[in-house]
Formats: structure tokens, C-alpha cells, sequence
């Protein structure tokens, strides 16, 4: 019985590596690297078919050519580094090519890149270009090595009130001290006082606090506005005759509402847009609630989806028709509240990605990711079909999935086939469900697992005896293109099962009987059947399915009963 | 009281003449102003007037696809030709980088697109200060498109000299569009560069850090991937394709 388990393993094995096998030597006849492809790819690997004629064709890999190496393209202008690109591609966009990858390239390098009161993490011909993009003085420093650290670093400088004489008035602009520096001269003097608004009582400016609020490009807080037109603090009506507010600058930290979005707060404008806000005019339509004091709110960029409210920023999966049986045509799908609009962002099709969800302090975050399906057929024990680190298998006890047996048996059988079909179920509900196969496991067969042991004699019997098998099947079943010229009836064929009955004639007439010692009569219960069929939808899109938008599949039945030669 | 209705008439007729006028005024403004001369004097403006039209439909084309006029490898969604900016044919492997240098090959393109309205544009100009008794010495040069933050700029090396009583000379023009399509084409590129070296992108990422930005990732049958970026303010887009990554239905 052991070694019979293993020739089966075995034969499982070698059908699903010569599918494989079979596959990639396909594929690998045809790799040619053309320069360019009839559509217009460049350095592709295709079938020489799909070569342009009128440019180089090899028939190896691209990256062995010297025409479609692969390497980093240099924009030397821009300062920017691109990888993965082929050198002729790279020099007809004047670009320059060097081989390796971005990191191997010592002007590629990155570094932090402080401009103004902003930072990036990018390479130092790039810092120097935005530099002369944004007219601002920058410093390049090679001593931060990641990204956060950089941005982190990134700071508004000493901000305060610049105060001077014009058309004898005392006026004044709220800017940094190297910029009130910058326009102080002999004609006009300039003095800066550090952390002050210019709307300060004490520096005896014309620039008054008003009721007035505005939008900042970059910012996401609602600003008051003082009467020369300079920003003040964060818009907050409980203090718009407050004159020590309108004296100091005061940080969004320390301002109402902090750590809150803020969103449709009529008294306060500290919006923060990871939050959930944003600084927006006020629109009757859009906003609940109009603000106290000027025209600008923090709108609430939180969605509404199905009846259910989403934070800004939230990300969740669709429930999607079908999808929770993997029905053909079914596909996952992450949603995305953005900005108050709910956007749709299908997974890979056929089921080759899945939509995870998590949730963490009450915030929902999904992804798309791959559905690691394809070597569930080649494990044979559930630690490693269940290793859910490296492949999204499950663990099927009593079903037993495998190349059709070789033990064939001439029966002779009175049965007729439309018979035989009638009475084999349609799969239920539970049984369709790929992703969490819900029937009884009540075993599946391979042809010659069970012949002559005896113990097939009876639909319990076999029952008992299936319990100790089982397979491994993809937990998400994968779609198949089964409708063109692809491989799903190969794989599909890895579930399919040949049973042989036979049949007794009675001496005097009557009915053909099925043979109750070694006749696999059991073959012909209704649950084994639907256990088979179970056992084949599983597998991806095979057998007869209803499709996502729950219609019935054309074609042959999934059980075939055909009448051999009387012995 | 006969008269006063008769006056309450005529002062809500002439109320209404004068509104029906001032809508007439408004819609034909530019018209109006050509008629009677009122149009400025100034050649850089007539330029900047002539040329901001074309230079954004020009923009406009080459975002919708890919940033190209005509893209000769692209992948067809809603009726556009989405320019693949990197593909790969095979199945399980990144994507090799098809534009490179985007950003100077959407400059190129623009160039392209409106090299034939330039040179109508000047000719106009010529014509213009012609009519208008200037003698004019007009001496085309070659120009320049940039993409730049917040703006596009057309530069023309074309020198212009007009006489009338005195003479005013013009060494070149320049031509400033307010748009976007810097920034859009920078997250472009930072997206085929995230697409060649792990075959995917992170939409959300980019709508955190850019908060008047819309990503739309699109995945399609063939594992192509549709991007279409929008600027939420300005509803400006910028859309390509590429194919990174790509898994096969079963087995390949």
C-alpha cells in the first residue's frame, strides 16, 4: 500500500514537471533577442517572428548581445539615473550608458539634497539642477544614507518679520532672516525680528490682524492673513482678536486642534492631510459646516463606499462577484480612499494576484499580491504545501489528484451514459469553494491506488481508506485562459480520474448488475463523484463552472461515463 | 400714475439693454479689441497670445499618450495609444526601459508638434506690424521647449527689429506655460523606474507625498499596467503604459 502511495506521488511529479518542463523548452526555442520587435519594443526577447527585419536579430538572450545589453542610462543634465536600459536605446536619447546597476555608478550615487526649506534624496548633478530650477541655494550631503533621515532633516530656517520703510510707512513682509537681509540696502533698511508676525503690535508695522484666512501651495493648514497680505498663524476663531496670537509665530504643534484632522471644524483650520483634511475654500455642496471667519476650511477628505465610511488614506479589498469561490472571470480588487473619492485598483487578472487586508488601530490597509499557486501540485506533505511563506496552498486530506491510471479494466456495462450523467451531482455551494473548500471529505480516487485492495468494495470502505491521502491544491484558485490554445487543459488534466466498473450478467436475463467484489461500484456514488469534481475546480479553472456573473459553462459534462467492450 | 409705470418700463428695458450689452462686450472682448486696434503693441505678447493655444494642445496630445505625438509601440486603452515607457514581451521578467530620458523626448515631441504654428505665428506678426506701418526685419532662428516646475517655456532664437519713428528691437521671445507636466512626468519616472527594478509600483505612496495628485494603476488582461496620472487642481493628465512582471494565465 506504501509503495503504491509512493508510485503515485511519483507519477504526480513527473506529469506536473513535464508540464512544466515541456512549457519552458517551448519557450526557449523561440528566444531570439531582436534590437527591435515588429510593434516597436526594443531589446526584447521574442520569437524571430516578431524581429523587424531592418534591425539586429540573435538567437540568444539580449543581455549577451552587445546591441541590448542592459545597464543605466544617465541624464546627465538632469542628473538623474535610469536602470535596466539598453545601450543603443540609452544613446539615441543622448543620454549616456554605463554598465551595471545604478548604486555600482559613482555619479548615480545619492545624497541628501537640502533646497530651501525642502529636502530630496537624489544625486548631486540633480541637486545642483534643481538648484538652478527653483533659483534656491542648496547642500548636497553625502553623510545621510537613506531617504527618511534626509527629509527629516529638511527645515524652514529662521522665519520672523522683515521690517522697513516704504512710501513712509512702516511696513513689513513675514520671510526668513537671509532673505530679509537680501533686500535690506542703503536706500532701504531692513530689520528682521525672529519669530514674530508682522502683524505685532510692538514693531509699530501697518499690517493689522483681520478676519481673513487663506491656502498655503504646500501646506495643509487654513492661515489667517494680516492686512499687508502676510501669512499668520493657523486659522483659529477663538483667538482672531487674540493680540498675543497675532504677535509670535506660533507652531502648527502648539496650534488648536493638533493631532485631530480638524475636518469641517468650523473654529479651528489645523488640517493635517495624512489625517484626513485638507485646506480647501469652503463650498456649500462640499463642506458641512461654513467657517467662522473667512472662506477656508479644512475639508474632510474621508469616503463613503456601500454605505461604509473609509478614512482618507484607508485601503481595503472589493468584494468582488465571484471572488469568494474564485469563480472564473473573478478577479481581486484593492479600493483607495483618496482625497474623498473612492478609487478601484484591479489585481493582476486570472487570479494570479490575490488582495490581502489587514487592520491595525482601526485603520484598514490592503495590497495586491502575487498568488504563489504554481508549485502546489509538486508538494506531497502538508508542511511544505502549507508553508504559507513560500506558496498559497492548501492541504487537502482524502483527495488525491494525479495523472489518470494505467490499470484499466474492460468492463462491460449496460449503463447508460445519460444515465450515468443525471446522476452525478452538480457541485454544490460548499464544494465550489476554492479558496476554503467546505465539502466532507469523503476521498477522491486514483485509478490505481485502490484496485484490488478490497477495501473498494464499499462506499465506506473507500471513504475510510481516502482519509489517509491527500493533496495539495492552490488555496486561491488561479484562472486560466481555457477558452484560447493554453495549457489549462494540462494542468487541468493533473484532476483527471478514470474509473472502470464492472458489470455482471445475470444468467437468465435481467439487468447488468455492478459487481460487488472488485467491481468499483463505489465509483458511481454521488458523493465520491462530487468530491472528484470538487477535487478538479480546485485546481484552477477547471471542470463545468458557473462564471463570476453566474452562468453556466458550456461543454462536456465533468463526468463522462463511456461503455466499453463486453468480455 | 400712468407716467410712473411708463418710467418703472423704460428703466427696467434700458437696465436690460445695458446687461445684454455688457454680456455682448464681455463674449466679444477679443474680437472688439482686434477691431479697434486696441490690441498690444508689444511683440512678445503676440507671440505669448499666438502660441500658448498650440503649445498647450501640443501638451495635451503628447500626455494622452505616453509622451509621444505618434507612439509606434503602445498598448490601445479607451481609444488612446497609451506609449509603452517600459515593456517587456516575456512573462516573469522585469520590464526593459523603453524612454529613458523622458523628459527631453516630451520636449522633443512638443518641439515637433508645433514647429508649423511657429513659423505661422511670426509670419502673423510680421503681417501684423506691417499693417500696422512698421517696417519690420524679421530673422527666424531656431527654438527651444523646457519643461520646467509649474511651466512650460518656449524659447526662439528669432530676432525681430520694427521701425516706425524710432526702432525697437527684439533679440528673441520666450513663450511661458503655467502647467504641471514637469511634475507629472517626474513621478512618470519615478514610476518606470520602480516598474523596471521590482516589476510594480506603490500607487499610495506617491498620493501621500504628493497630496494634489491622483495615481491610477490599471491592470490589464495581457499584464500591461495602465498609469494615469492627474493633477486634482489643474485635472491635467499624463498616461502611459507598461508591462513589468507579467503573469500568464496557468503556466507559460
Amino acid at each position: 500500500m506504501k509503495k503504491r502511495k509512493t508510485v503515485t506521488i511519483f507519477a504526480i511529479l513527473v506529469l506536473v514537471l513535464t508540464v512544466i518542463a515541456s512549457l519552458s523548452l517551448v519557450a526557449s526555442e523561440v528566444s531570439y533577442c531582436c534590437e527591435k520587435t515588429n510593434d516597436g519594443a526594443w531589446c526584447q526577447n521574442a520569437p524571430q517572428e516578431s524581429c523587424d527585419s531592418g534591425f539586429r536579430t540573435n538567437p540568444t538572450s539580449c543581455q549577451a548581445t552587445s546591441y541590448c545589453r542592459l545597464g543605466t542610462c544617465v541624464d546627465s543634465q538632469e542628473g538623474t539615473c535610469m536602470e535596466n536600459t539598453p545601450q543603443q536605446v540609452c544613446e539615441a536619447s543622448n543620454g549616456v550608458w554605463e554598465e551595471g546597476s545604478a548604486n555600482e555608478i559613482p555619479r548615480c550615487q545619492l545624497g541628501c539634497c537640502l533646497i530651501g526649506d525642502q529636502a530630496a534624496f537624489v544625486t548631486q548633478t540633480r541637486c545642483k539642477r534643481l538648484s538652478s530650477l527653483y533659483a534656491l541655494e542648496i547642500d548636497f550631503r553625502t553623510d545621510m544614507q537613506n531617504e527618511m533621515q534626509c527629509i527629516a532633516s529638511a527645515s524652514s530656517g529662521v522665519m520672523g518679520a522683515c521690517v522697513y520703510e516704504k512710501e513712509f510707512e512702516t511696513t513689513c513682509t513675514l520671510t526668513s532672516q537671509k532673505e530679509c537681509n537680501e533686500v535690506s540696502s542703503e536706500n532701504m533698511e531692513t530689520e528682521f525680528h525672529e519669530g514674530f508676525l508682522c502683524s505685532d503690535e510692538t514693531l509699530g508695522t501697518d499690517c493689522a490682524p483681520t478676519e481673513e484666512t487663506t491656502c498655503v501651495e504646500g501646506e495643509d493648514v487654513v492661515r489667517f492673513v494680516d492686512s499687508c497680505g502676510n501669512l499668520a498663524n493657523v486659522y483659529d476663531a477663538t483667538k482672531v482678536n487674540n493680540k498675543v496670537y497675532w504677535s509670535k509665530i506660533i507652531d502648527e504643534s502648539e496650534s488648536c486642534g493638533y493631532g485631530d484632522s480638524n475636518a469641517d471644524d468650523a473654529k479651528c483650520g489645523n488640517c493635517d492631510y495624512l489625517l484626513g483634511s485638507t485646506c480647501k475654500a469652503y463650498k456649500r455642496d462640499e463642506d458641512r459646516v461654513r467657517p467662522n471667519y473667512g472662506d477656508n476650511i479644512c475639508r474632510d477628505l474621508a469616503c463613503e463606499y456601500e454605505g461604509q465610511d473609509y478614512k482618507h488614506g484607508e485601503t481595503w479589498c472589493a468584494d468582488s462577484e465571484g471572488i469568494n469561490k474564485n469563480l472564473p472571470g473573478s478577479r481581486y480588487f484593492r479600493l483607495m480612499c483618496y482625497n474623498g473619492e473612492v478609487q478601484i485598483e484591479p489585481c493582476s487578472d486570472y487570479r494570479q494576484e490575490i488582495c490581502i487586508q489587514d487592520e491595525v488601530n482601526g485603520f484598514k490597509a490592503g495590497a495586491c499580491r502575487v498568488n504563489m499557486w504554481q508549485d502546489c501540485y509538486s508538494q506531497d506533505n502538508i508542511q511544505d504545501c502549507t508553508n504559507s511563506d513560500r506558496r498559497d496552498c492548501k492541504w487537502q486530506p482524502g483527495l488525491i489528484t494525479g495523472p489518470p491510471s494505467e490499470e484499466t479494466v474492460t468492463v462491460q456495462s449496460d449503463l447508460n451514459p445519460r444515465e450515468g450523467q443525471s446522476s452525478f451531482p452538480a457541485p454544490t455551494e460548499s464544494t465550489e469553494t476554492a479558496g476554503a473548500f467546505q465539502a466532507p471529505m469523503t476521498g477522491a480516487f486514483l485509478g490505481g491506488v485502490l484496485s484490488g485492495t478490497g477495501v473498494g468494495d464499499t462506499v465506506a470502505g473507500v471513504e475510510n481508506e481516502l482519509e489517509k491521502y491527500g493533496s495539495c491544491t492552490p488555496k486561491y484558485a488561479p484562472g486560466f485562459d481555457f477558452w484560447q490554445e493554453g495549457n489549462a487543459d494540462q494542468i487541468c488534466s493533473i484532476a483527471t480520474q478514470e474509473c472502470i466498473v464492472t458489470y455482471e450478467e445475470k444468467l437468465i436475463g435481467g439487468k447488468k448488475k455492478c459487481k460487488e467484489d472488485g467491481g468499483n461500484c463505489w465509483c458511481l456514488d454521488p458523493g465520491i463523484m462530487a468530491t472528484f469534481i470538487a477535487g478538479c475546480n480546485t485546481l484552477g479553472d477547471c471542470g463545468l463552472k458557473t462564471n463570476y456573473l453566474g452562468q453556466m459553462g458550456r461543454g462536456q459534462s465533468e463526468v463522462t461515463v463511456e461503455e466499453g467492450e463486453d468480455n | 400714475m400712468r407716467g410712473k409705470k411708463g418710467q418703472v418700463t423704460i428703466f427696467v428695458i434700458t437696465a436690460l439693454v445695458i446687461v445684454i450689452l455688457a454680456i455682448i462686450f464681455y463674449l466679444m472682448y477679443p474680437q472688439i479689441k482686434s477691431t479697434l486696434g486696441l490690441e498690444s503693441k508689444n511683440p512678445n505678447q503676440f507671440i505669448q497670445d499666438c502660441m500658448e493655444e498650440q503649445i498647450r494642445e501640443a501638451r495635451d496630445k503628447v500626455s494622452a499618450q505616453g509622451g509621444s505625438i505618434d507612439p509606434e509601440h503602445y498598448f490601445l486603452y479607451k481609444d488612446e495609444k497609451l506609449k509603452y515607457l517600459c515593456y517587456t514581451e516575456e512573462y516573469y521578467q522585469m520590464c526593459i526601459v523603453q524612454e529613458p530620458l523622458l523628459k527631453g523626448r516630451i520636449e522633443d515631441e512638443i518641439k515637433k508638434e508645433i514647429s508649423e504654428g511657429v513659423r505661422a505665428c511670426f509670419d502673423d506678426l510680421e503681417s501684423t506690424f506691417k499693417g500696422k506701418g512698421y517696417d519690420v526685419n524679421l530673422r527666424e532662428g531656431p527654438f527651444e521647449v523646457e519643461l520646467l516646475p509649474r511651466r512650460i517655456v518656449a524659447k526662439f532664437n528669432t530676432s525681430l527689429t520694427l521701425t516706425k519713428d524710432s526702432s525697437e528691437e527684439y533679440d528673441s521671445f520666450s513663450v511661458v506655460v503655467n502647467d504641471n507636466l514637469y511634475e507629472l512626468v517626474s513621478i512618470a519616472t519615478s514610476i518606470i523606474s520602480s516598474e523596471t527594478r521590482f516589476g510594480d509600483s506603490e500607487s499610495t505612496v506617491y498620493m501621500n507625498y504628493y497630496h494634489d495628485l491622483k495615481v491610477e494603476k490599471l491592470k490589464q488582461s495581457d499584464g500591461t499596467t495602465v498609469y494615469i496620472l492627474t493633477n486634482r487642481d489643474t485635472k491635467n493628465k499624463f498616461q502611459f503604459a507598461s508591462r513589468s512582471l507579467a503573469w500568464p494565465p496557468g503556466f507559460e
